[in-house]
């Protein structure tokens, strides 16, 4: 710790010193890497206390297939409960103690992490995704009938607020025993599209499990447009988990339906699968049907991470829906799926392992997925290998769960 | 007692007219008082009549009057249980007349609680027990309540959330919540509503609080894992105190106290009235956010939707000095409060219509005989039945309000917390404590207790009524057993052993297969038992040097929204059991006096508590239901100690210092998607728990300032704690670290009194140096402030 700070602090002298000797302002100082360590890499750690409270850590790292993973005396350290997302290459926390802030997590020349943020709502933010270049938008959704959906864009630069947006909930269904629960949020184009499943305030039952739904909104001017609707699987997505849409380099989009017991849902009445909006388009893909239950031997995916060319990391849920936990998100298995030609191939080495119930900490890079994987006593990163799906077993994680995967 | 005494003599003074001497010439007056057998007598009351000069006699029976005019005086010598004594004495100028009074005991008016002839304080500090006795009275004539004395006491730390009339936490060496009970003369304060919370019991009305640190007597039958405290109001036969005060936001207490018996017909009445407000708009630094949620500027800005207002009103009576009853009394208490909540758990959360309200009615009986049917066998039986009513309402949609007290338009339909809520919870509660104790020697005493708990809540939510956590009522019976022996061969040494049993019925209906279509609705019934034991015992070194030793295995009942949980989200965990603790302490104290006038008093505590079992949520990330567990294990280091100076009776200078050591000791930590996980945190230390803190008092009281048998008084108290991390210490970066730093805060009272106490004027600066003061997650507690007390005494 002492050491790194003193290479740190005397690294800056140097980056000073280089800089007063080359005029050229605009030349990137990555040069300096050579005197820093480099490191990439960025995990969110989440240390549960006895008590019960869960402490967050955003910590940077330079290997993360060797030795352990700790955030002893580094790291943001953020107390409550905290999401985290990935958007370029800015990290966002969502969360706080009891109420929601949300702070960019960037990297600084010297490989520390510094956070940044402006907000604080008196509400949470269910999602926060790329809306263009310049603008984020969130999403919350009530949770009382007759509720709002509210839309808040964000400045990407300074992480602030710019507009808020109200809607009726009852744009998106007209039961008056149920309200609609998150499941994904993307922009395409001019459009914003939502999903959602319809649950039960009080007793969180879900009773409208016959079909998929998403909202289609104007965008940038967040004017409700319509639902789109189908009857071929049930809701898209699950509690939680935020992995209900994904979108490839195309603008295809992917809705994903499970209706597992395991991700939130008392019932199901429609098989699963994953449905298609067509870049440019706002209705489901009547000729698009990938029949995940087919594919892989009558199991459901639950979560779903786009990572090019046709294809996509999952997490299958090994357990049939009946035999599934409630809202246990367990058990999975990893695999990549083709979403053209509707194969699945697992993940050789990773073993079976339980969900966190939130969303998937996976970072893709360079062909290979990194996910920390809960086995007896520990947890491990893996390396998966995206073409040859094999794994390499890395570090070893000092946590409780790892909330983000990132690389810088 | 020693209260009613003084007042006794300076009535006396008042009414003896042209009683002043030339004060130019004047003697002393010293002795030993004595009881028949020989035993010195501690803390006799010694008056000189007349001359309105006193003090009571020391530790070895001795007393000492100095610079009396001469003259001739009528001296008296009383103690309750004894016979007063007058005596005539001459005194000549430069005289140094020595007295010795020989007291015999007066068997018509023996009171169990004053055996041994020491004040009851002095008597209660001198149990084997780990016990702090606080006298309320140099408190009298200050704008504070209870819960502002308890935090001065060693390993006290109260957390409180805000001004007047917020929710606080009492900790005693980390333990806290009801791991530690409360008790209003031995009476258990459990499910009192918030109206009558430790802040609102005036100062006046009590005669003192009792402090136990980790081992409890059996006399108080309780499940308290962490200690107890009981809070003493006053037992004068005869007195009035009528207090009023004011000061800043807008804050105005009132409290009148008084007791009328007929020494005759031994009829009693006692009355307490207390009334309480403010607006706590204190300024705090806080965010201001736009209509958006940016944070687009941090000022000071008042607070705008604190207003507390509470009121009491006590009335009890019955009969003293009966051949049936020492005391028997009926009572009858009724309390209301009404409380705007500003904040959450944090500062970043504003409210602007959330309220919490809340009724209390209770009844009492008490009952108290020493010698019932044999000589040796004391008595007592306590019984009350209350009845609470809390009301929490948020209704407000549509409006959420900044630091500026703006509303803010949307389009929610939620209230302020989450879900509306206009919600009322009725609990009925009837408690009942029996104690026998039998002398069975001079040097053998048996003592048994029996408590009977019996606690039923009913939730209604006009806005929610089909929610099903609300549909069961639920009951609880809990029963204490205890039985101690008191082995006391000598004067030297006593010891007690003590056992003690917990039983618990708990009852409600449940819904079960909550989530799945076979949901139903059933009754649902659980017991828990448990025995836990000690000791404690006490050996004076010297006759001014006492060490103490105690141990308790001891148990805490899970509560019943523990054990139930609210039928939704916390299911109820039938596996429940009860949190567990050995609890030791170590205490030395020493009285001395290095040259004559100089009082010291040192005392130095070392405390051991490992706890397990302790009952936690269990953290659910997947899934939205959780219940309670038996899951974590803390150890507890503490040293704490105290130091008391005298000087003569006009100086006074206090303070104490605790250091606690709290780690997390458990190997496992729980969550629902990997189960038994490593514990990362063991053997650090807990988080948002102070671990270093301590108090320094000092008054000086002047007599005859300006008008004679005036007093000005003049206290100081300063309170310290050091800095303390949010969260874990051991990870995340220095600089991103969560920390409540350091606080000093320094309080400063002047008080004037004439005729010798019964007018009283007190001017009061609280936190003069007007330092931010945080408390849990940083909430900020008043600034600077000032308050005037009037207050009248007869």
């Amino acid at each position: 710790m002492k050491i790194s700070r003193k290479i740190s602090a005397w690294s800056l002298g140097l980056m000073a010193a280089v800089s007063m000797m080359s005029c050229s302002s605009d030349d990137d100082s990555n040069d300096s890497g050579s005197s820093v360590t480099e490191k990439p890499f960025a995990l969110s750690l989440a240390i549960q206390g006895s008590e019960g409270g869960f402490t967050y850590y955003t910590v940077p790292f330079e290997d993360v297939m060797e030795g352990t993973l700790s955030a002893s005396g580094q790291g943001i350290e953020q107390p409550g409960y905290y999401d985290f997302t990935k958007v370029d290459n800015t990290v966002y926390s969502i969360g706080g103690l009891d109420n929601t802030d949300v702070s960019a997590i960037t990297q600084n020349a010297d490989q520390t992490l510094s956070t940044e943020g402006n907000v604080s709502l008196n509400e949470s933010i269910l999602d926060l995704v790329k809306a263009d270049d310049e603008t984020l938008i969130s999403v919350s959704l009530p949770s009382t009938v007759g509720g709002v959906v509210t839309f808040r864009l964000f400045d990407a630069n300074t992480v602030s607020i710019t507009e808020t947006v109200e809607l009726p909930s009852s744009d998106l269904h007209s039961a008056t025993d149920a309200v609609p629960a998150y499941s994904g949020l993307r922009v395409v184009g001019n459009h914003v599209f939502l999903s959602y499943y319809m649950s039960n305030p009080t007793t969180w039952a879900t009773e409208y499990t016959d079909q998929a739904q998403v909202a289609v909104y104007s965008y940038p001017e967040l004017e409700f447009i319509k639902v789109i609707t189908d009857d071929r699987v049930g809701p898209i997505g699950g509690f939680n988990i935020k992995s209900g849409l994904e979108v490839d380099e195309a603008g295809n989009i992917y809705a994903i339906s499970h209706s597992n017991p395991a991700n939130g849902f008392s019932q199901s009445t429609k098989p699963a699968g994953i449905l298609k909006i067509n870049a440019g388009e706002t209705e489901f893909d009547q000729e698009y049907f990938f029949d995940v239950e087919a594919a892989a031997d009558g199991h459901n995916i639950s979560h779903l991470k786009y990572i090019g060319n046709g294809k996509a990391f999952v997490e299958v849920n090994t357990a049939a829906r009946s035999e599934q936990g409630t809202w246990s998100d367990s058990p999975l298995r990893s695999a990549v799926v083709d979403l053209n030609n509707f194969t699945v191939n697992y993940i050789d080495g990773v073993p079976v392992h339980n969900g966190d119930g939130r969303r998937l900490a996976a970072l893709y890079n360079n062909g290979y997925v990194y996910l920390c994987i809960p086995e007896e006593s520990s947890i491990h990163v893996y390396r998966m290998d995206t073409t040859n799906y094999t794994s390499t077993k890395g570090a070893q994680i000092q946590a409780n769960f790892v909330a983000g995967f990132f690389k810088f | 007692m020693k209260h009613l005494l003084y007042l006794m003599s300076i009535v006396f003074v008042l009414l003896t007219t042209n009683s002043w001497a030339q004060i130019s010439e004047t003697a002393n007056l010293s002795g030993q008082v004595t009881a028949d057998d020989g035993e010195p007598l501690v803390g006799v009351s010694v008056v000189v009549l007349k001359a309105g000069i006193g003090t009571y006699t020391d530790v070895d029976g001795f007393y000492k009057l100095t610079n009396i005019p001469t003259g001739i005086y009528s001296v008296q010598f009383s103690y309750v249980g004894f016979t007063t004594q007058t005596v005539i004495v001459e005194l000549q100028s430069g005289e140094a007349l020595t007295k010795a009074i020989v007291l015999t005991e007066d068997v018509t008016q023996i009171d169990e609680v004053t055996v041994k002839g020491l004040s009851k304080v002095q008597k209660v500090k001198q149990e084997p027990y780990s016990v702090k006795a606080i006298s309320a009275e140099t408190y009298y004539n200050l704008s504070t309540d209870v819960q502002s004395i308890l935090g001065r006491v060693e390993g006290v730390n109260i957390r409180e959330e805000g001004g007047l009339g917020s929710d606080s936490q009492f900790s005693l060496f980390g333990f806290s919540g009801n791991q530690i009970k409360f008790f209003i003369d031995g009476i258990p304060m459990d499910n009192y509503g918030s109206s009558l919370g430790l802040n609102t019991i005036p100062v006046t009305s009590i005669e003192r609080i009792e402090v136990y640190n980790g081992v409890v007597p059996v006399y108080l039958g309780t499940d308290a894992l962490g200690g107890a405290v009981n809070i003493i109001t006053k037992q004068n036969s005869n007195f009035l105190d009528a207090a009023y005060s004011f000061g800043s936001f807008n804050t105005h207490r009132a409290a009148v106290n008084g007791a009328y018996t007929n020494s005759e017909t031994g009829f009693t009445v006692r009355g307490n009235f207390n009334f309480n407000y403010s607006d706590n708009d204190y300024e705090v630094l806080a965010d201001i956010t736009d209509v958006n949620g940016n944070i687009e500027d941090t000022r000071w800005v008042e607070r705008f939707h604190d207003t507390y207002k509470s009121g009491m009103a006590k009335v009890e009576v019955g009969v003293v000095d009966k051949s049936y009853a020492d005391q028997l009394l009926i009572g009858i208490t009724a309390a209301k409060d009404e409380n705007d909540v500003q904040t959450g758990a944090t500062m970043e959360t504003v409210y602007g219509g959330i309220e919490q309200n809340s009724e209390s009615v209770i009844s009492t009986l008490k009952y108290r005989k020493s010698g019932l049917f044999t000589e040796h066998l004391d008595a007592s039986f306590y019984a009350a039945y209350n009845a609470t009513r809390t009301h929490n309402l948020d209704t407000l949609t549509g409006v959420r309000y900044n630091w500026l007290g703006t509303p803010i338009n949307t389009g929610s339909t939620e209230g302020e917390q989450g879900n509306r809520n206009d919600e009322t919870l009725t609990d009925n509660e009837f408690n009942t404590q029996l104690n026998l104790g039998y002398q069975i020697s001079e040097s053998h005493t048996l003592a048994f207790n029996h408590a009977l708990q019996y606690f039923h809540r009913e939730i209604d939510d006009v806005l929610n009524p089909d929610k099903p956590e609300n549909q069961f009522p639920k009951s609880y019976y809990k029963n204490n057993l205890g039985v101690s022996y008191t082995f006391s061969p000598n004067k030297k040494w006593n010891a007690t052993l003590f056992g003690k049993g917990y039983f618990l019925n708990v009852e409600t209906s449940k819904q079960y297969d909550f989530g799945t279509p076979n949901v139903r609705i059933d009754s649902y019934k659980n017991s828990k038992n448990a025995f836990g034991y000690g000791l404690a015992t006490t050996y004076f070194l010297l006759e001014n040097l006492q060490l103490k030793a105690s141990y308790e295995h001891t148990y805490r009942m899970p509560a019943p929204e523990e054990i139930f949980g609210d039928n939704l989200f916390v299911t109820a965990n039938p596996e429940l059991g009860p949190e567990q603790s050995d609890n030791f302490n170590f205490n030395a104290k020493w009285d001395f006096e290095p040259a004559e006038n100089h009082n010291v008093q040192l005392e130095g505590s070392f405390i051991y508590r490992n706890a397990s079992d302790l009952i936690y949520q269990r953290v659910t990330v997947a899934n939205p239901q959780t219940s309670f567990a038996n899951l974590a294990e803390v150890r507890t280091l503490g040293y704490a100690g105290t130091l008391n100076y005298k000087f003569k009776d006009w100086l006074r200078l206090g303070g104490n210092i605790t250091y606690q050591d709290i780690t997390d000791q458990a190997d496992f930590v729980y969550n629902d998607y990997a189960g038994q996980q490593t514990n990362f945190q063991k053997g650090f230390r807990i988080p948002n728990t102070p671990y270093l803190f301590g108090n320094v008092n000092a008054g000086v009281d002047f007599k005859d300032v300006v008008i004679k048998q005036s007093h000005l008084s003049v206290n100081y108290f300063f309170n310290y704690i050091n800095e303390y991390f949010l969260s874990w210490a051991e990870y995340g970066s220095e600089d991103s670290k969560k920390i409540i730093p350091e606080q000093s805060s320094h309080d400063l009272a002047v008080s004037y009194s004439l005729k010798d106490g019964k007018y009283n004027f007190t001017l009061e600066c609280k936190n003069l140096t007007d330092q931010m003061l945080f408390d849990q997650y940083k909430l900020q507690k008043p600034g600077r402030a000032f308050y005037l007390k009037f207050r009248y005494a007869l």
